[in-house]
């Protein structure tokens, strides 16, 4: 184990699965701080908070430690982790929902860097876009972050979700038209 | 209300078409949807630094806890690799692409139910790994409850693991024959959909599988 | 002989003589069934015992239909159908030629009737299942090709060819698979285990085989894979 020391960041996700359920619990954590921000985009735009986000993150993380098992293809450990993720999004969604909690100000999300040159506009724009982003359906809001965030293809959208590209490109362009109606004064 | 935007500039959002090819009466709003969706924010997003002290604190603590059978693998033989063979109709299975390392790539053939390894290796010398699968998408949660678990709803929860829809658990379970459904939601009892389906008595129906030294089978 | 003797017994799993006391029945229903349901499965099941039957099933029955929120009179009845169901099940092992049958046996015949097998097909799949079968094996295999879809008498006919053609414990165990593996293809249950009989390529069914002493090797079918 200490001969690897400081060559993780080399070690493939297979790798460090394999070692990991040979025993080997703390390299792990090569895989916590590889995936703790690469999906993170994603679960804050599917929850619409930063803190809410981080939650499900955390949570997704322990959860596919405790089913590393499961992990059939320790090559493919970012797609099915993504996967746990997204079940948790939807999860949490769903919990929200049941308990009427609102969900917290998108507001946070926006650390931007300072625009001297003054394009207030496009700042507005985004913070109206990410709200407009909360009054979509899970599955609306779902495909165009997957597309115009994440930079999927439809059929990588497909392949995660399980949905057909057609129903996907119905779902986007419903989502199209309700932002347009949401997002009206800002365009 | 507004109206909705023509198909073409829909097109020209999904990446199909330029602004250019779109005819003269369509460009002032083909770039009004152009400025929606450039608003997205593709900026990262950096969570706390402390999340990962967090996670691998939960971590440390689920590997070091020795009675709880979710971890067993960090202590017991290997499992042997389970074949996942996937219902003829199940729709999903046509539906997966494999895409750009975001999907997880299921091989199999036709059949379902419980996951019997023919060199199965059980944790201890009487009882072997059984994987059980059920594709339930929309549901919120799935167990299984049988005879190896008194039928307790809460001992055997399955968790999503998979594209889309796909739940699964793997237990440690004697050999005998268990007879087992899957609850559904908390409530709704759902049988295996391709293993033996017995009469239970009560107007449903329980799935059987027989475990065996040598494996589990229907 | 004592290698397959060891197999079987982990096969028999935990109900061998169902010799659950009084005691442990109520520790078992304690907490997990209504107070209605336990004072009637408890009565249940000392007449059962009293006659020698397995209790466990009738335990595990009554846990069952607590936890799948039935209610307490469909949960007893259910019980009481179960334990006559092992008393017919007992009379038709013993109608096959076993004195006195062990638990498991008992309890794969009551399996076997619950999928629709009669007791005159119980006993004639009794009689058949000598050393190497065990009849606790082959009256569950038989139930769960009925469970399957294959109709009792085709399920009968294709596990009494497999014990005539030979064939080990193992390859029994395998036939539901096998039904299902060619439902899986297209074929009805029946189709599928026509197909099996066929390539069990065993002798008419019905006929007892010689019984083989340890050390000794019948010859290979030769479609045995």
């Amino acid at each position: 184990m200490g001969v690897l020391l400081g060559f993780e960041g080399e070690a493939t996700d297979a790798e460090v699965v394999r070692a990991v359920l040979a025993g080997d619990v703390e390299r792990y954590a090569v895989l916590v701080r590889r995936y703790r921000d690469r999906y993170a985009r994603y679960a804050s735009r599917m929850l619409g908070s930063r803190d809410v986000a981080e939650d499900a993150v955390q949570d997704a993380l322990v959860r596919a430690f405790d089913r590393l098992a499961d992990c059939r293809e320790p090559d493919k450990f970012a797609g099915w982790l993504f996967l746990i993720l997204r079940n948790r999004c939807y999860a949490e969604r769903r919990r929200r929902q049941r308990q009427e909690r609102p969900l917290d100000s998108t507001d946070e999300m926006f650390a931007g860097p300072d625009r001297p040159d003054g394009a207030y506009e496009q700042v507005e724009r985004a913070h109206a876009l990410e709200r407009a982003l909360q009054h979509l359906t899970p599955e609306q809001r779902e495909v165009f972050v997957l597309k115009h965030m994440e930079g999927l293809a439809y059929e990588e959208i497909a392949g995660v979700t399980g949905a057909t590209v057609a129903s996907l490109k119905m779902r986007m362009h419903r989502a199209y038209d309700r932002l347009r109606e949401l997002m009206k004064e800002h365009l | 209300m507004m109206a909705s935007y023509h198909p073409l500039v829909k097109r020209l959002l999904d990446g199909e078409v330029s602004l250019a090819e779109l005819p003269p009466e369509l460009q002032a709003e083909g770039e009004e949807a152009l400025r929606l969706v450039g608003a997205a924010n593709g900026a990262p997003v950096a969570l706390s630094p402390a999340l990962e002290e967090r996670v691998m604190a939960a971590v440390r603590s689920h590997a070091a806890s020795p009675g709880n059978r979710a971890w067993r693998w960090l202590n017991t033989p290997r499992e042997v690799e389970l074949r996942l063979r996937v219902r003829p109709w199940t729709v999903w299975a046509g539906a997966l692409a494999v895409a750009a390392g975001l999907a997880l790539l299921l091989v199999g053939r036709p059949a379902s139910g419980p996951r019997p390894g023919n060199e199965a290796r059980g944790g201890t010398r009487d009882s072997v790994f059984v994987r059980f699968v059920l594709y339930a998408p929309g549901a919120r949660r799935v167990a299984v409850a049988g005879t190896f678990n008194q039928w307790d709803r809460s001992a055997a929860p399955l968790v999503p693991a998979g594209t889309s829809g796909v739940w699964t658990t793997t237990l440690a379970l004697p050999v005998g024959q268990h007879q087992y459904a899957f609850v559904v939601d908390g409530a709704r009892w759902v049988v295996d959909p391709a293993a033996p389906a017995v009469d239970d008595g009560f107007g449903r129906r329980n799935s059987v599988v027989a475990v065996t030294a040598q494996g589990a089978h229907l | 002989m004592r290698t397959i003797g060891l197999a079987l017994t982990l096969v028999l799993g935990s109900t061998l003589t169902g010799a659950l006391s009084a005691q442990d029945v109520r520790a078992q229903l304690d907490g997990r069934v209504s107070p209605e349901v336990q004072r009637a499965v408890r009565g249940i099941a000392a007449d059962a015992a009293a006659r020698g039957l397995p209790v466990d099933p009738l335990v595990q029955k009554a846990i069952e239909g607590a936890a799948k929120g039935v209610p307490a009179d469909r949960v007893i009845a259910a019980v009481r159908t179960l334990a006559g169901r092992l008393g017919e099940a007992r009379e038709a092992v013993r109608a096959g030629g076993v004195a006195a049958p062990s638990g498991d046996v008992v309890e794969g015949g009551a399996d076997a009737l619950n999928a629709g097998i009669s007791p005159r097909q119980v006993s004639d799949l009794v009689r058949v299942s000598q050393p190497p079968q065990d009849p606790a094996l082959t009256l569950r295999v038989a139930a769960t090709l009925a469970a399957l879809g294959v109709p009792p008498k085709q399920a009968l006919e294709l596990v009494q060819g497999m014990i005539s053609a030979g064939r080990s414990p193992s390859d029994l165990l395998g036939l539901p698979g096998e039904v299902q593996a060619g439902v899986a293809r297209g074929a009805t249950p029946a189709q599928a285990a026509a197909g099996l009989a066929r390539a069990a390529g065993g002798t008419p069914p019905g006929r007892i085989p010689d019984w083989v002493p340890p050390g000794q090797r019948k010859p290979r079918n030769p479609h045995k894979p």
